[in-house]
């Protein structure tokens, strides 16, 4: 079975500054699957996730070099339209970071913002998405409430809500479980999996059991490049790279 | 030490650190006192103006005219509001736009520029201000406006020249708020295809309302005390501008009162007394919106500290919103009718002008509109019913859908009404309402347009105006600086800087108006520095949250916030009449202390806090005592900060004019004197009577102004070069 290809990253370099962060970075995010990256600390994973959608365009002095390119199309041309490329490929962030207002204007922000007025169409994507992130059934009866009166849990399942509002294809994540607690983790890891129906999810993660668990593709970083990129159970069960297996059994450094 | 066979019993019954406590105790206990006396004077003084006056007639006469014994100060309050409404509706939109620009647009570059600006433009004295004012601004406005303005000293002038004062505040307070909004917001709103603009309106603006707010309560509160500058611009005549926005108009504030009446006033009579009465009105009216800040202030640290309490309405409102809403429809729209019909009965009978009187009735009954709506939107707790889907999502259907409707309508009705004032003020009552309906109808029309634009052009829009705002800011900034300089230059020679002045002022030099500056400047620093030094580190090292605790830096907040021309006052009711002192070096110095104390304190104090607590348990894990790890780790490590703010403070002093008019200046001295009995001259006191009193002496005043200035913005450099220095060598 061939999966087709959403993202394709090939030869990709970045620089903050003079620091080469990324150095030949090859991969590709394939449709309606759970892409997880694994690597150790500062090797590279949030700053390769961050390339995804140009989030790395916040931080002065980045630079970047080589492919990176969504349904064909090339992310870094000049010509793309970043405002509508972030609007396809969403994000999630490692700390919970829903904005100070009430629960439904977090979720009706990113619609507005795109041009959504009708009250009736808005509550529908309210609804929608709450239920789609698997929070409705505990805020229904308050969603005026403020969303920073959530729990942890429910507040990153309420960020990846506000992701989904928009109807994103892509939805990336960088250590979206690491500031949970194990039930709330285990909730975020079924929605990943939930999502993938109709999503495309990167993951990124330190747990090696998470991506093992829900991914269905895996890529090892170290010092900035992909050692390995393949199906999971290939990645887990026979990697290829020494560096690889002496990471996932943990006999690291 | 070594040999005391490990015991860790007390060796001595009183330590020094229990004494260095109740030292410095002591000493912060000063300020306590210090505020004490002040109120205590001001109230003990102003007492027979309520005796004879009668505190009704004081505060709603229409007429102060101290030569007839007149003392209505009615006019004297709305002066003071009105000047200070001006100054706010140009600073807030300025002030805002700059904030913004600065901490959401401006590379870092250009922001590690316009930071300092923003210092220079707080530092700036009072006194120059004004002179800049009279000099350049009430001239451009006479030949702006030559059928209203006949002198061009007036309201406008003043809040122009307010406006700007209150603009670094403002820019500064409310740019640390936005700065402070976590970035985790705007990369989720960026994340979600939002534009950096949209994410600035949507999310950090909103997120930081309760600083704006408060940044723009505090500028209030500096425009309400300033003194020099108002009193040289707005014409002083103590009438109520009619009709009550003509900004064209003269009017005069409470604090130009006080300067300009205090000087001559017998000692004790009831004019006297009047004058203390009209301080205390004063320093109430800074109290009141000085409280309202703080309220702000820590209702947003609670929500941002306590995300767990939500935003729900008090009991009070929520009764009030059910009351409204149990009532009938009938009664509400009978309510709404009989508003409009008084409203248009109130004001044909008052202003006889049917289409005038109808419009007000408009106006108001959409307030009350408006009003109402808002009430119902209230949350009342009733309508969450567990397991009832539908009707939460009603209701919330509903604030999603009324609640930015009801803005819009009170922006248009604000504006509506903004226009019409303005536009009756230069043409007659048909064409104002035809001109206001006219911009009410072009807002209607542009809004959906202005909607349909692509977010990209309107992020376009919005940095050309934003980046427009600034350029006006700094270019006024560059004019007042530029104007003082390339006149004043001419001026400075070595006759002028030690030369004695000739001809009442139209000559000579200003020598002994610099030798008392410098004088002043020292004595002030020689009594508030150890004071408020010591102060503040008590304050930040041994202050336990007690009551008395609190006593104290609520009257270091409330001598933080009062104006500049109420300290004179104290300075002269205590030291240059009770005291018997009369006008001299010494009564100057503890005024102008007493007035840079909190600044010191509270300076010293953040300094403070700011080291590391892992510093100071270093040290203790060491054995050392809390004296000691104060004194040899805490302090030195501290220093920078505090010697930054002893400088700042040094530059207000050296700047400040209201607290020395009427406690140690003279208009002429003919030879230095060092006796702190004696007299002296000063600069800001120089450069106001130069400007006021001597036509023909512009050359003088220039001169004065740049001297000034120079001297307090080299205070500015000094504290900027510590600061640097302090913040290159130390590092946390
Ligand atoms: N804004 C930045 N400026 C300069 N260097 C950066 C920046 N962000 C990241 N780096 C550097 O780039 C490298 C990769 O960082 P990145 O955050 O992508 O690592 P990571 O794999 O996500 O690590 P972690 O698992 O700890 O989150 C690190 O060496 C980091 O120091
Ligand atoms: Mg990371």
């Amino acid at each position: 079975m061939i999966d087709t290809n959403v993202m394709d990253i090939d030869k990709f370099n970045l620089w903050y500054g003079e620091k080469q962060a990324l150095i030949e970075v090859s991969m590709n995010v394939r449709k309606n699957k759970v892409t997880a990256l694994i690597g150790p600390s500062g090797c590279g994973k949030s700053t390769l996730i961050r390339c995804m959608n140009r989030m790395n365009d916040l931080v002065d002095g980045c630079r970047v070099e080589g492919r990176m390119s969504f349904n064909g199309q090339d992310i870094y041309d000049k010509s793309t339209d970043v405002m509508l490329l972030r609007k396809k490929i969403g994000m999630i962030f490692q700390k919970p970071n829903p904005f100070p207002m009430s629960v439904r204007d977090n979720i009706t922000y990113g619609p507005k913002i795109h041009g959504v007025t009708k009250p009736d169409e808005l509550d529908e994507i309210v609804e929608r998405s709450l239920r789609q992130a698997a929070l409705w059934d505990e805020v229904h009866d308050r969603l005026e409430h403020s969303a920073l009166s959530l729990s942890g849990g429910q507040q990153q399942r309420l960020c990846i809500a506000r992701t989904l509002s928009i109807n994103p294809e892509v939805i990336l994540m960088d250590e979206p479980t690491s500031a949970l607690d194990p039930i709330a983790t285990s909730k975020i890891e079924d929605l990943a999996g939930e999502l993938q129906k109709d999503y495309t999810v990167v993951i990124v993660t330190h747990n090696m059991q998470q991506a093992a668990r829900i991914s269905d593709y895996t890529g090892f970083m170290y010092i900035g490049r992909m050692i390995e990129f393949d199906r999971t159970d290939k990645v887990f069960s026979k990697p290829s790279d020494e560096l690889t297996e002496r990471y996932i059994t943990g006999r690291f450094g | 030490m070594m040999s005391d066979g490990g015991s860790i019993k007390k060796v001595k019954k009183f330590h020094h650190d229990t004494v260095m406590k109740y030292i410095l105790m002591a000493v912060a206990s000063v300020t306590v006192l210090i505020i004490f006396f002040i109120i205590l004077f001001i109230l003990g003084n102003g007492i027979g103006a309520v005796k004879e006056v009668g505190i009704w007639n004081f505060l709603t006469g229409f007429t102060w005219k101290p030569s007839i014994g007149s003392y209505g100060a009615m006019p004297l309050i709305t002066g003071t509001i009105l000047v200070t409404v001006g100054a706010i509706l140009i600073a807030l939109p300025l002030g805002l736009g700059s904030a913004i620009f600065i901490s959401e647009i401006a590379p870092k570059r250009i922001r590690n520029i316009l930071k300092p600006v923003c210092e220079i433009f707080a530092g700036i004295p009072s006194v120059v201000y004004g002179f800049f004012g009279l000099i350049v601004l009430v001239p451009l406005l006479r030949n702006l406006f030559p059928d209203h303005l006949l002198f061009g000293t007036s309201w406008l002038a003043g809040s122009i020249i307010l406006g700007i004062m209150a603009l670094p505040t403002i820019v500064s307070v409310s740019e640390d708020a936005m700065r402070a909004v976590p970035k985790s917001y705007r990369e989720a709103s960026m994340a979600m295809g939002a534009t950096r603009w949209e994410t600035t309106r949507k999310v950090v603006v909103p997120a930081a309302i309760s600083g704006i707010a408060a940044a723009t309560i505090l500028g209030i509160g500096r425009a309400i005390g300033e003194t020099m500058a108002v009193m040289m611009v707005t014409g002083n005549s103590a009438i109520i501008p009619a009709p009550l926005w003509n900004f064209f108009e003269m009017l005069r504030t409470i604090t130009a009162t006080l300067a300009l009446e205090m000087p001559d006033v017998v000692s004790g009579s009831t004019h006297y007394s009047a004058l203390f009465l009209l301080a205390l009105v004063l320093m109430l009216m800074v109290l009141a919106i000085n409280f309202i800040a703080k309220m702000i202030i820590k209702r947003s640290k609670r929500k941002f500290g306590d995300p767990t309490v939500p935003a729900t309405s008090s009991k009070k409102m929520r009764a009030i919103a059910s009351a409204v809403k149990n009532t009938p429809r009938t009664i509400w729209g009978l309510m709404l009718i009989s508003v409009f019909m008084m409203t248009f009965i109130l004001s044909a009978v008052i202003q006889s002008d049917m289409l005038v009187s109808f419009i007000c009735g408009i106006i108001v009954a959409e307030l009350f509109l408006i009003f109402t709506i808002g009430i119902l939107l209230v949350p009342t707790g009733d309508e969450r019913i567990p397991g009832k889907l539908q009707d939460t999502s009603k209701r919330s259907y509903m604030i999603s859908r009324y609640s930015s409707k009801l803005i819009r309508s009170a922006v248009l009705t604000g504006a509506f009404v903004f226009v019409w004032m303005m536009a009756s003020l230069f043409a007659d009552t048909f064409v104002s309402v035809l001109t206001a309906f006219v911009f009410l109808a072009a807002m209607i029309a542009v809004i959906p347009l202005a909607k349909r634009l692509g977010s990209g052009i309107r992020e376009k829009i919005a940095h050309i105006s934003l980046t427009g705002v600034v350029a006006v800011v700094v270019l006024v900034l560059i004019v007042l600086i530029v104007d003082i300089v390339s006149k004043g230059l001419p001026a400075l020679s070595f006759d002028f800087i030690f030369g004695y002045p000739t001809d009442g002022g139209l000559g000579g030099g200003i020598f002994p108006a610099i030798v008392g500056t410098i004088q002043l400047v020292v004595g002030t620093m020689m009594i508030a520095f150890p004071l408020g030094i010591v102060s503040g580190i008590y304050l930040a090292e041994y202050a336990k949250n007690t009551r008395s605790t609190k006593i104290i830096r609520e009257a270091i907040d409330i001598l933080n916030g009062t104006p500049s021309v109420v300290f004179g006052l104290f300075g002269m009711a205590a030291l240059v009449i009770f005291l018997g002192v009369g006008y001299a070096l010494i009564a100057g110095c503890i005024t102008l202390a007493v007035m840079v104390l909190p600044v010191i304190i509270r300076t010293t104090e953040e300094a403070v806090l700011a080291v590391p607590k892992e510093l100071r348990e270093a040290s203790l894990a060491l054995g050392a005592s809390k004296w000691e790890t104060t004194m040899k780790v805490v302090v030195p490590a501290a220093f920078g900060g505090v010697v930054t703010g002893l400088i700042l403070s040094l530059g207000r002093a050296a700047g400040e004019t209201a607290p020395i008019l009427f406690t140690a200046v003279v208009v002429f001295r003919s030879s230095i004197s060092f006796s702190l009995a004696d007299p002296v001259m000063a600069l800001p006191y120089h450069l106001y009577f130069l400007a006021s009193e001597v036509p023909g002496s512009t050359t003088m005043q220039y001169g004065t102004a740049l001297v000034l200035l120079l001297l307090v913005l080299f205070m500015f450099a000094m504290a900027s070069v510590v600061r640097y220095k302090y913040n290159k060598n130390i590092k946390w």
